[in-house]
């Protein structure tokens, strides 16, 4: 009967306080945040003695945020693109190759997602001080590619294997050379595979803080490297009206993934 | 499916072809980067084991160690005892009560982890909203020291690590026939008894699967560590990452490197083996 | 009937406006066999986990020895049931599966053994007490289960669907241990099939429900004798049905007329019908033959098919209306080896047909 929901009486009651007690939990930060963007206290009292846009104003008018932001969507963006591509091939390696050691290749591609990022971090710095790389947007890419292809092999992989390779040949048969059936038939089925890859392989770079702090130079710095800076400044809340900022594209991501997921899956 | 054999150029195995890519890139940039780093822990600055001799000679980074691992199991075991109940209910919830709070979850989950983190310095700091709540409640009088120590990593990293736990345990307990429940409830068992001899010893391969990951991925966390912890409990990652940027001691870091590697591989192996398939969990 | 053990009263169960269960009412004497038989969402199980606990009826009242179940909740009922699926404790050996019951009600060790003992016993799994369920067969796993509900020697066996998981011929095997451990503890046994072989197998009794509803309750050979219903006469045994008109009833022997214009006269009439009422008219296959008896009437058909099946023939039969009229003789030498030799034609006895209202 524990697992009965209708019939838990008391224990129910009980259990969903908790549970909502942590969705607060979950919630209230993200919450904060955005209301104190809009505070008008410089030492983030809350709740705030008036409401501003003056930390929105002043985070657009430095042009070192904004060239932060850039920095980061283009270095996302070509990591996710050659995360996908290289993640897609892999995958159909994996799921329909016949060769031995084909499980250990799937451990050694997503151990990036496992090692320690830090220790991923030193190494990859000091390779990239050797050949030249380092603090390079080649140099970035590279190494975000990597931390991101396990988050795009993962979906891709699992659309793949709940794909019925017998389509595939039955459009064989009919004449579609192999090239043609994957690209007509296969792709299309496990778009919405390719699509999530997609998203997290992008999340995986733009979220990236400890590779980015060592790759960083001077005048190449993601704004997660920019918001790691004024964090070990001071609690300017600049950065809350930043972050409020990446909340709402977490937001939006989250609603175009769901609206996406709707269409494709129907 | 022989009718249509795939061609395999080079010599390849079949199939195995469009792994070529990753492979090239994993190897040159992954596997190579990391080799090189292990080997410089035992050349730089001269060949020998000097490295890993003043790693657990000292007893600073033994402390470090220590404060790692304790901060690690804290945090494991508190997002275990939060993580069950949530995990429980969503389970059984009714879906369309039970998608708010997943919705709740993922947004958590996908937000900025730099915001998350840094939500919770505003929160926890000195004048901080906990604290000014607590005081205007009356519950404390003095502001409780909630940040740059044990109590700040401990919120911060729960925080974080919560739907890590939350959302395979929901597979889990879902994965209980809840007839298996209620067979318990006619054998006589109360509510207590059928949690403990019933529904927690089948949810317990969930719960260590969760919570050695939770474990592994706390061991080796960098930011949330470096931005609620304080100094005097500083983790493995903050202390490498401090050795080699600010110290530039890279025999050193690439040691201490190499002992957080080799725990953490060891640890992620008995993960993949108690979770059965050959596959880590998360993704989506 | 002795004074009732087990009393559902007037038990109703709605889910919104679809009502499940209307106001079922049964008495259950101590030690009886009985069987809720029924098609799938006819409410038999409904009423079962109202008993068990695991609905609250929306009305109606359960009294075991005239005391309610109901506040009652679910583990102190000191009920046992055997599930339609496997619910044995994965991760408990069978022995402490079988123990679980009395742990949980903290009997002495000595006694925990000793019964678990005696229950490996009765349902013949003595040497499988270390073996965990997931290396047992389905049949072992009911076995261990119905050890499990008995352990604590409950009142009451509630048994939902317990074989429709396990094929025909293990399921033949667990009836025949059901019937012995039912006569060897004596204990009262509530037990839900769809399966109405298995029914009339095991039951003192059968409730036989359609939607929602008991149809008939009676003994076996009651509702395959003297059906109330053409639902009943269709779904316990074979049945053929013609469709007929009602002349008139004297002395509650009724005369109708049958599609091809023949009078049949001698039938019994469960109710009182109109003159001219649609009737359907029910005989059973075996009451048919090929070869007229002392007071049989003859009908006039086409033998379309003929099999034999050593103790039976099956014949197929079809009546100038178009109905198809099943028909199985005994195979014994009255009857003849080549159908067509009756002249086409059946002969059934009219006092072992019915007639229903149309």
């Amino acid at each position: 009967m524990l697992l009965d929901y209708e019939r838990l009486g008391w224990l129910r009651v009980a259990l969903v306080g908790f549970t909502a007690a942590v969705a607060a939990f979950l919630l209230l930060p993200v919450v904060f945040i955005v209301l104190l963007s809009f505070g008008s206290s410089r030492w983030l009292a809350f709740p705030p003695p008036g409401w501003t846009l003056k930390w929105y104003e002043q985070l657009f008018a430095d042009p070192t945020w904004i060239d932060a932001a850039l920095t980061s969507a283009r270095i996302a963006a070509m990591a996710a693109i050659l995360a996908v591509v290289i993640g897609l091939f892999a995958s159909f390696a994996l799921v329909r190759g016949e060769f031995r050691g084909r499980q250990l290749l799937r451990g050694l591609l997503l151990t990036p997602m496992v090692l320690p990022v830090v220790v991923f971090a030193i190494a990859i710095y000091a390779f990239f001080l050797r050949i030249g790389l380092a603090g390079t947007t080649i140099g970035f890419v590279i190494a975000h590619t990597i931390l991101a292809l396990p988050f795009a092999i993962i979906p891709i992989t699992a659309a793949l294997e709940g794909f019925d390779k017998s389509i595939e040949d039955a459009a064989i048969v009919c004449g579609a050379s192999p090239l043609q059936a994957r690209l007509k038939i296969t792709l299309p089925s496990i778009r919405i595979g390719i699509f999530s890859a997609a998203i997290f392989a992008f999340l995986a770079s733009w979220d990236e803080v400890v590779v980015a702090i060592f790759m960083a130079s001077p005048t190449l710095q993601t704004l997660p490297v920019k918001i790691w800076g004024s964090l070990r400044a001071d609690l300017s809340p600049v950065v809350a009206a930043a972050s409020s900022l990446l909340v709402g594209l977490t937001l939006c991501l989250m609603i175009v993934t769901a609206l996406l997921r709707r269409k494709l899956s129907r | 499916m022989t009718a249509f054999k795939r061609q395999s150029f080079a010599g390849l195995p079949a199939g195995s072809g469009g792994a070529v890519p990753a492979l090239l890139l994993v190897g040159l940039f992954f596997i190579v980067p990391v080799v090189a780093l292990l080997l410089r822990s035992v050349t730089d600055p001269e060949p020998g084991l000097q490295n890993y001799a003043a790693l657990f000679g000292s007893g600073t980074y033994v402390r470090v160690f220590l404060n790692t691992f304790l901060v690690a199991a804290v945090v494991t075991a508190v997002t275990i005892l939060v993580a069950f109940p949530v995990a429980w209910m969503l389970a059984i919830m009714p879906p369309a009560i039970g998608s708010i709070v997943f919705g709740i979850i993922i947004l958590s989950m996908w937000t900025n982890l730099l915001t998350r983190t840094y939500a919770w310095m505003v929160l926890l700091q000195r004048t901080g909203v906990i604290n000014r709540a607590l005081m205007g409640l009356g519950i404390i009088h003095e502001p409780l020291p909630l940040i740059n120590n044990l109590a700040g990593v401990t919120i911060g990293m729960v925080y974080i690590m919560l739907p890590f736990m939350i959302l395979p345990l929901v597979g889990t307990l879902r994965a209980i026939d809840p007839m298996t429940l209620r067979a318990a409830a006619l054998c006589g068992a109360g509510p207590f008894q059928a949690f403990r001899r019933i529904l927690l010893p089948l949810s317990l391969p969930g719960i260590a699967a969760g919570g050695l990951m939770v474990f592994v991925m706390s061991l080796g966390y960098f930011v949330t560590p470096a931005l609620l912890g304080g100094t005097s409990n500083m983790m493995l990652a903050e202390m490498i990452a401090q050795t080699v940027q600010s110290l530039l001691n890279w025999g050193l870091g690439s040691a201490a490197a190499f002992v957080l590697l080799v725990v953490t591989m060891a640890l992620y192996a008995i993960q993949l083996r108690l979770v059965g398939a050959g596959r880590p969990g998360g993704g989506l | 009937m002795t004074q009732p053990f087990l009393s559902i009263r007037a038990v109703r169960k709605t889910f919104g406006a679809f009502v499940a269960v209307h106001d079922v009412t049964i008495d259950v004497p101590k030690g009886e066999f009985l069987t809720f038989l029924g098609p799938s969402g006819s409410g038999k199980s409904t009423t079962l986990y109202a008993i068990a606990g695991f609905q609250d009826p929306s009305s109606g009242d359960v009294l075991l020895e005239e005391k309610s179940l109901l506040s009652v909740p679910s583990h102190k009922r000191n009920i046992g049931m055997v599930f339609q699926r496997y619910t044995l404790f994965p991760h408990l050996s069978v022995a402490e599966n079988v123990a679980f019951p009395l742990r949980v009600r903290r009997r002495p060790d000595a006694e925990v053994k000793r019964k678990v003992a005696d229950m490996l016993a009765l349902v013949r799994l003595e040497n499988f007490a270390d073996r965990y369920p997931g290396a047992l067969s389905g049949g072992q796993q009911q076995r261990v289960a119905l050890a499990r509900a008995l352990a604590y020697d409950p009142p009451i066996l509630l048994m939902d669907e317990p074989l429709s998981a396990l094929d025909k011929k293990l399921r033949q095997e667990i009836q025949a241990e059901i019937r012995r451990i039912h006569r060897e503890t004596g204990v009262t046994i509530l037990y839900v099939t769809h399966d109405q072989e298995e029914a009339l197998h095991l039951s003192d009794r059968i409730a036989l429900f359609k939607e929602g509803r008991i149809e008939q309750i009676g003994t076996g050979e009651d509702l395959y004798l003297r059906p109330a219903s053409e639902f009943v006469a269709g779904f316990i045994g074979n049945s053929n049905f013609l469709p007929a008109e009602h002349l008139e009833t004297a002395a509650s022997a009724a005369t109708v007329r049958l599609a091809d214009g023949s009078i049949l006269t001698g039938l019994k009439a469960t109710r009182p019908f109109d003159k001219g009422q649609k009737v359907r008219l029910m005989v059973r296959p075996e009451a048919l033959s090929l070869t007229p008896g002392p007071a049989s009437v003859a009908l006039a058909v086409d033998i379309v098919d003929t099999a034999f099946f050593g103790d039976r023939r099956r014949v197929v039969a079809r009546t100038a209306g178009g109905d198809e009229i099943d028909v199985r003789p005994t195979s014994d030498a009255a009857e003849p080896a080549d159908p067509s030799a009756s002249g086409q034609r059946i002969f059934f006895d009219p006092a072992s047909a019915f007639l229903f209202p149309a």
